[in-house]
This record gives structure tokens, sequence and C-alpha cells, in this order.
């Protein structure tokens, strides 16, 4: 008989290396027309981040993401950088080119204030515009000071900048400390449908609600949801490097080592939860790695609802599964029908 | 019966086919490559301001018209192909490695064994792995030797004809049996416990004299492999100057770069690395692996030298998710407030230690969950085994933990009566929380995530 | 060596290969067509997926000699200098690939799945692509993507799925 069951999985998790420096540094050359190229060290693995990262400059310079061309992953042409790992590429590089554009629209504001009759400090970068602060239409368009300040004053806009998270080493015999500057959480619910006579669990429906802080592409934050929640689910269920009594992996290949296709996939509704953090740029923090933390938790409990059997190993292979619901049946001695 | 007819329109086809260019033989002629000359980009990224915006992505444009190269999708003029030798055993000393008849090989350009690496060892915390082994086999991943040669396929047979012989050495694959002081000393330290994580914070023992429910449970999880679709794949060139650079897909180029250089001995400027776009890392790729392997090839055959995990290297030699062995004790009110944990953390680290002081660190400080725990007391460990090593994949010890500290938290709940989705609420961290290392947390939104998915969920309505 | 001739994106081809190389190697290495990738090379994984007389076939499971005489189209026969593929712009669109590497295949499953010229459901779309594993993306936004394709190509809708209830 094929049983319901909701299970809920919470988790809080950390952005960027545990109190050890990981920082990252970023090159913004604001071009003569108002556009920028973005030299960062980060690599590009699939999460999009040079989009995002692109989008961070762009907003920092007042430009659309379109403007900004980005250069990458060379170390003999970007600025170090601690890499994709730990979900730090959105807060810390992100930190790091929110910086240095900041650098490089100085320049561009030194440039302009003589021109606008007023201080750098009162002007800001909107819509490919610089413009006096509540005097939106005392303003020139970026291209020309780009170009003034390129050509007539001689000072290339060009900023460098970088950026490390601010941590407090922990007590070796305690652990109190700060090991992280910041963390975000996350919660997942997972329906499931699990046949109590094989054991199989299917995942139906999922949602899921992460906070990461302002969402700098929410398109690309739902893709990383998505993907985490079907790691998660090949986690809870189906993947498993297996072992012979001589130490030689029994399926080292995609054949024998199950991960999820399409088919088992559930639905999936994603939030992002809405949230700022202050250290973040424009109040962002990362949603790599924790889009895979909490799933295998929502559905082994979904299974605990839908028949009543704790599954303290993973993966819950439909084996395992049903040979918890043969301990439980037996050692409740219900009285089980002959036939359903 | 043959359909005469049938063949000789086939022979037709074929003989027109043929005739007609007879020069697209050569293979300097290029070959169509057709994507559209002008594409609009989405408005997303021509709005400003550029946060918020659901901006599309251009090297999704590029993925998606087979324009991406990736490493593999790489070809340089005098190219050779470089392929590993896997132990095959997983703990063994090795008494001598003979590649000359390999080196004799169809195709074969040059070899190479741990003992002609400058420096044969690495890690991202303790350089404890090294590229070839060369002195004792750990797991049966472990390279033992490379061979460089014109086709991928010859360096494949030319591994058959490497001649290895070995002394086997006691295998340890249950990391708690590892961690007895009797047990076989797989890097012949002291204890095979290579790293150790405490966290204490209030009093547990008066915590759990206080509640009025104790809850014990152990949990497990599974080994497991970040399943990139691209597999490791690098490109190195020797120059005359001396400089090396490699096309890697290495998910953290900086520091990549500092390790090659370190195994080669060279000074870091002297080593160049270019990881264009990674096909999917998860973690795995965030170690070198075969690049100094390479760059030594390149130096031995004066040649560009590409390196591809096959899929089965890339399960047995690369990194994967540790397996963990977590035991929980809880102590609970009665009206369902946590008032006491004590967690114990045993993470199989596998052969070498990898990223797992890293992740030892992450899921000790994470065991306790988002959860207000006035006294706690988290002990972890990493083991060394004698199976394929374990490192840094999607979540540092995170899934195993929150899969652990979560499974409890029903457990703890049906046996209290109490609503799941309430037990959390009632013990989840608020804001200005301080967090198991005593930090104070800020933009604290647990509760508005759990209210957010349950209610998207239909949490409250949700009938059976 | 085996001469092998074909039709490989619209142009004839002759090619020279060991009788073992299969078809994704000679696209790939003698043809260069980077564009199909070679993720497993058993057949597993899909992202070699290319169209052999308007089928989905793994490239790296059949030889080279077996396409003789045959139309092949990879990814790099989708689009034309004047036009965007429907199929390519909806994936761009809706940022169905992440690390893209099993792009490539997953469109090429696609075009062979809606050449079909049926009616299709979403399931049927998972169905059609459960041959084509990708780790990034957990296939939501790719089946996304495949929606936007089918109904832009064939003015059809998919019909809407139930909607849940709780």
């Amino acid at each position: 008989m094929i049983r319901r069951g909701k299970g809920v999985g919470c988790m809080w998790y950390p952005i960027g290396f545990t109190v050890a420096a990981n920082p990252s540094a970023a090159t913004v050359k604001v071009n003569e027309d108002g556009t920028a190229t973005l030299l960062t060290g980060t690599v590009e693995t699939g999460q999009g981040s040079l989009t995002v990262l692109a989008q961070i400059a762009a907003e920092e310079l007042g430009v659309s993401t379109d403007d900004i061309h980005v250069v990458s992953a060379d170390t003999d042409t970007t600025p170090m950088d601690t890499g994709a790992i730990a979900s730090r590429t959105t807060y810390v590089t992100g930190n790091a080119i929110k910086l240095a554009a900041e650098n490089a629209k100085k320049i561009l504001f030194e440039v302009a204030a003589p021109l606008l009759d007023v201080q750098p400090n009162q002007l800001e970068a909107v819509d490919r515009k610089i413009q006096v602060q509540y005097f939106p239409q005392r303003c020139l368009p970026i291209a020309d000071v780009a170009l003034q300040a390129q050509f007539v004053m001689g000072r290339p806009p060009i900023g460098s900048a970088s950026y490390n998270p601010p941590t407090v080493g922990m007590d070796p015999e305690t652990g109190q400390g700060k090991p992280f500057s910041t963390y975000v959480y996350a919660t997942q619910c997972a329906e499931v449908e699990v046949d109590d006579e094989t054991g199989e669990v299917d995942v139906i429906y999922m949602s899921a609600a992460h906070d990461c802080g302002t969402a700098i592409n929410p398109m690309l934050v739902e893709g990383q949801i998505e993907g985490g929640i079907s790691m998660g689910i090949g986690f809870a269920l189906q993947e498993e490097m297996l072992f012979d009594d001589k130490g030689r992996q029994l399926n080292p290949n995609l054949t024998n080592y199950i991960m999820p296709t399409s088919l088992d996939m559930p639905e999936i509704d994603v939030d992002i939860v809405e949230n700022f953090d202050p250290t973040g740029p424009f109040g962002a923090k990362g949603v790599g790695e924790p889009t895979a933390v909490p799933t295998a938790a929502a559905i082994c409990n979904a299974i605990f609802d839908a028949v009543g059997v704790r599954i303290t190993s993973l993966p819950a292979t439909a084996e395992k599964v049903l040979r918890a619901i043969k301990e439980k049946n037996n050692s409740e001695q219900k009285f089980i029908p002959a036939a359903e | 019966m043959v359909d005469e007819v049938k063949v000789a329109e086939k022979t037709e086809k074929l003989e027109s086919l043929r005739k007609i260019d007879d020069n697209l033989r050569l293979p300097s002629v290029p070959e169509r490559i057709a994507f559209p000359k002008e594409i609009g980009v989405s408005a997303a990224r021509m709005q400003t301001p550029a946060v918020g915006q659901r901006a599309t992505r251009p090297d999704g444009r590029m993925h998606g018209l087979g324009q991406t190269k990736y490493i593999d999708d790489m070809f340089f003029p005098g190219m050779i192909h470089a392929k590993i030798k896997r132990a095959g055993i997983a703990h063994a000393k090795i008494k001598s490695i003979d590649v000359s008849e390999a080196e004799k090989m169809p195709g074969v350009m040059a070899t190479l064994i741990g003992s002609e690496i400058p420096v044969n060892s690495f890690g991202p915390s303790l350089q404890d792995q090294p590229l070839l082994a060369d002195d004792v086999v750990r797991h049966a991943g472990d390279g033992v030797a490379a061979v460089a040669a014109v086709t991928e396929q010859q360096a494949l047979d030319a591994l058959d004809k490497i001649k290895i012989e070995y002394e086997e050495l006691p295998n340890v694959f249950d990391p708690v049996e590892a961690m007895k002081e009797n047990a076989y000393k797989i890097h012949n330290n002291e204890s095979n416990v290579y790293a150790t994580k405490t966290i204490m914070k209030g009093d547990v023992e008066k915590g759990f004299a206080d509640s009025n429910f104790i809850f014990e449970r152990t949990f497990t999880t599974q080994m497991v492999e970040h399943v990139p679709m691209e597999p490791h794949a690098s490109i190195g060139q020797w120059d005359a100057n001396g400089r090396v650079t490699l096309h890697s897909s290495l998910g953290r180029i900086t520091l990549g770069r500092a390790d090659i250089a370190r195994t080669l001995e060279l000074p870091i400027n002297r080593v160049r690395v270019i990881a264009t776009i990674v096909g999917g890392n998860f973690g795995g790729k965030n170690e070198i692996t075969t690049e100094p392997i390479i760059a030594l090839l390149s130096k031995k055959t004066g040649r560009p030298v590409k390196c591809v995990f096959t899929r089965e290297d890339e399960f047995i030699s690369s990194t994967t998710r540790h397996p963990f062995v977590m035991e929980y004790k809880t102590g609970m009110s009665k009206e369902g407030k946590i008032m006491a944990r004590k967690v114990r953390l045993i993470c199989d680290g596998g052969a070498y230690c990898s990223w797992s002081e890293t992740t030892l660190g992450k899921a000790c400080i994470l065991s306790a969950g988002p959860y207000n725990i006035e006294n706690l007391h988290v002990d972890a460990y990493a083991v060394y085994t004698t199976k394929t090593m374990t490192g840094a994949m999607r979540g540092f010890g995170a899934p195993q933990v929150c899969f652990a500290y979560e499974s409890h938290m029903d457990d703890m709940a049906a046996e209290l009566g109490i609503e799941p989705l309430e037990i959390r609420l009632q013990n989840a961290f608020n804001e200005g929380s301080a967090s198991p290392t005593g930090q104070v947390l800020e933009a604290v939104v647990v509760r508005d995530s759990l209210e957010m998915a349950t209610e998207r969920f239909g949490w409250k309505e949700w009938q059976r | 060596m085996t001469d092998i001739a074909l039709i490989v994106n619209g142009e004839n081809k002759t090619v020279s290969v060991p009788p073992e190389t299969t078809l994704l190697k000679m696209l790939r290495e003698n043809l260069n067509y980077t564009g199909s990738k070679l993720g497993c090379d058993v057949g597993d994984c899909g992202a070699c997926t290319v169209l052999v007389d308007g089928l989905a076939v793994n490239a790296c499971l059949i030889l080279a000699a077996q396409a003789e005489g045959k139309e092949v189209l990879t990814i790099e026969g989708l689009s034309t200098l004047e036009k965007y593929h429907p199929i390519q712009k909806a994936f761009e669109d809706v940022a169905a690939l992440q690390c893209g590497f099993c792009g490539p295949g997953m469109i090429m499953a696609t075009k062979a799945l809606i050449d079909q010229d049926q009616d299709l459901t979403k399931q049927e779309i998972k169905d059609a692509l459960s041959g084509n594993l990708c780790r990034c993306t957990g296939y939501t936004k790719i089946i996304e993507g495949v929606v936007d394709a089918y109904q832009e190509i064939t003015g059809k809708k998919i019909p809407a799925t139930k909607p849940r209830v709780a």
C-alpha cells in the first residue's frame, strides 16, 4: 500500500572558510564609454558566479549587467582569489568587487565633481549617469565622465580592492570564537509516497525557503536550490559508493552508481527568504552549498511520518526501508491482514 | 532476400558523397561552426539597477550553442595524452615498479613514477598525499604511474604493461575500528585520528540533569561522489623558459598554483593556471590532481600533454563525501525545549587528509543545528582508513549532521507529542542568539524560512 | 583505416579513421565538432547525444563506421548564421544550463523529442530526458526550457498539471 508522509528539515550554514583567511581581490577598469572590465581570480564552475559578480560591479557603477565584461580564472592576469569553494564567491569575491568598483567610481566622482559644481561625496552613480544626490537632473553620462577622466584628466578610472571575512580564532579547548563572518538559514519540506510492500520511496513534492541575503540574481538562486535538492535526493535515497572486501569500489560507473535523473525529481516550489546582511555586497550572502543540506533530513522525516520507521543510516534505499518496516511490524506484533 | 534496388541506391549515394569533396580529408580545412551572427541581449541584462535582475548568462548561451571550450575540447599542435595507472589494491607497500615494457609500447613517449616528482606530496591542510604513490599505496584508486602516448588508447594499453610488485598491508576500512589503539597505523602516526575538534558551551551534565527526557540515537551516512558531468581534465605545456602553463578544471587556481609550484620546486611565477569553464565542481575540483604529473610529462616530451580522467578515475581517485558516524544525546524539557546536547562525530577521512580537517570543523560547529542550546558538548574526529579519500563536497559535513540533528528532532517531537514545526519554532535561533561557538548571530531568519517553506507546502492543511 | 562517408550538419564529409573509432571521437577529433561531450564513454550520461537520421543516439556507443551514409546532426548544426534555434534560445532565457556540460546532449535529445511532432505532457518530457544526466540543475529549469521551446516551435500548449492539493 502507498503511504504518504510529510517531513521538514531546517538548517544553518556558514559562508567562507572556518577562521582561516580566505581572501579575494578584484580589479575593475572603467572603459572610455562607461562600460567596464572586471578581473577576478574566481572560477566559473557552473553556478553562474560570473554573472552575479558582473551584477555586483554594475550595481556599484550604476550601469547594467551587460555593461560589464568579466575576465576570470587565469593566474597570469587575474588577482588572487581563494576560489569557488565554501559558498564564498558572492559574499567574499562580491565584497572585493564592490570595493574595487567603489575605488574606480571614486575617480569618476573626482573628475565629475568640478564639472557639476559639487563635491565628490555629493555624487551618485545611477542608470549610467553620474548625478548630484537629490538633484538627478544635474547629471553627466558616465561615458562622458569616463572619457574625460581617461583622456583629459589623465586619470584612468581603475579600482582594485580585496576582502577577507573578519573572524575570531576558536579556543582550542572549548571551540569558542567567531569562526565565520555570517551564516545563511533554510528550510525544506518534502512530501513522499512510501510503498510499504517494497520499501520504495518516491519524493513527489518539495518546498524550499532559502535565505541568501539579497538575491543578486533570483533566477540563478532558484537554479542553485533546485540543483541542490536533486543532489540531496541522491544523498537521501540512491547514491552510495560500495566497496568489496579488498577495498575496491564495486560501482565506479554511472550504470551502478545511481544518481538522480529527470524521473527522480519531484515538483519543487522555491521561495527566497527576504533578508539583508549589512556585511555582504548589497546585502547578499550565498546559496551554493546550503541547498543540498536539509533535503535528506526532510525526506527521512517524511518517511518517518509515512510509515513510522526511522532511517538512521543513509541512503534510505528500498531494501533498508522495507527491512525497517518489517522490523517495526514484528516488534509491534500487530495483526497483519493476509490481503489488503 | 537482398533488396538489390536499395543496395544500388545506397552504393550510388555513397559514391556521390565520396566524390564531392575529397579535399575535406585534409585536416587543415576549417569546419563550419554555425552560430547566429547577431543575437539580442535579454532585457534583464540591460536594466539598471543591476542587482535583483534575472539576468541571463553569456556563458550559458555558449553552453547551449556547444561553443564552450572545456579542457577536453582544446587541442594543441603536437599534443599527446596521458593516463594514470591505478593501484587496484587498497593497502600495500610498493616493492618495485617496472615501466620498461610500457615504454616499448606503440605510441608511448614518456612514463612517470612518483620518485621522479621533486616534492611528491600535497594537500590543503596536511601534505600527506602523494601525486603518484612511490612507497605505500593507501587506497585502491591511488595513482602509481603515468604514461604519455600519442593517443589515449595507446596510453591505456601501455598502462597494462606496467609491472608493480606489492607487499600487502592490513586493510582498515571501518573508521570506528581505525580509531582503536591496536589498529594498523596507515600513515605510521601514533594514531589514525588525524584531526580532532571540540566545542564546549555551558554545562552539559547539569543540562542533562535538568532535563525531563533524554534521547539517544546513532546515525550514519554513506560515501558519495560528486559526479561532475565533466571529468577532471588538464593540459600542461612546458616552455623554453622553464615555465609551465596548465589549463585545468580547477576551482581554486591561485592556491592550486602554489601547490603545483611546490611539488615541482618551481618559483610560483613560473606556473600559470588557466581554469576556463569548469563542467561542475561541487567541491571535487578544489584540489590539484594530475597537474604536476602532466607538467613533468610535458617537460620530458617537449609536447603539450592532456590528461582527462575516465569516469572510473573520477570515482576511485577523486575526493568524495565523508561517511560519518554521529552519536547524538539530547536532553529535553517536557515542554520541548532542548536543555543539553552531546554529540560525537567520527568522520571517515579515507586514505588522505584532503579537506577533512575543514569538513570536521564545520560539521562540529553545525552539528547542534540552528537551535538555541545552552549546554553543548561536541567532540569530532577525522580518521584515516584505506578507502578512497574524502574531501570537500557541497556542504562540508553539513548534510550529514543535518540529517542527524533533524531526524533526532522529529524522534523527540514524536515522543513528546509536539508537532515537528512547533518544536523547531520553539528552539530556533533568534536575532542575536549565541551560536555554539558563542558568536552573536545577525540577520537570522530561521523562523521566517520555517514559516515560508511550510506555508508553501501547505503544512497545516496537509492530509495524508 | 576505414573511409567513412556521411553527412554532418548538412555537409558531405569523408573521413578516414581507425575502425574502432566511435562516432563521438570522430566528430570531436576528426571533424572538430567538440560540442558533443564525452562524460562516461559507455552510454550512461547522454552528454554525447547527437541525431543520426533524426534519432537521438549516444555517439559514444556507435562506431563511426555505423554512421556511414547517414545524416548526423550535432549541436553545432542547430543554429545557423541567421537564426538562433528556439531550443537554444529557450535554454538561455531560463538559465537551464549551469556548468553546461550536459547541455548539448540535453538539447539534442530535446530536438529529437520535439521533432516527433506529438502532443507532449510534462511527464513525457521527463521520460524522454531521463537518459541525459545533469548534476547541476535538478532538471527543473531544463524542463522549463523544453516546455518553452516546444510551445514556441509547435504552437501547442503543454497541458497544465493538476494543481497540488496539500
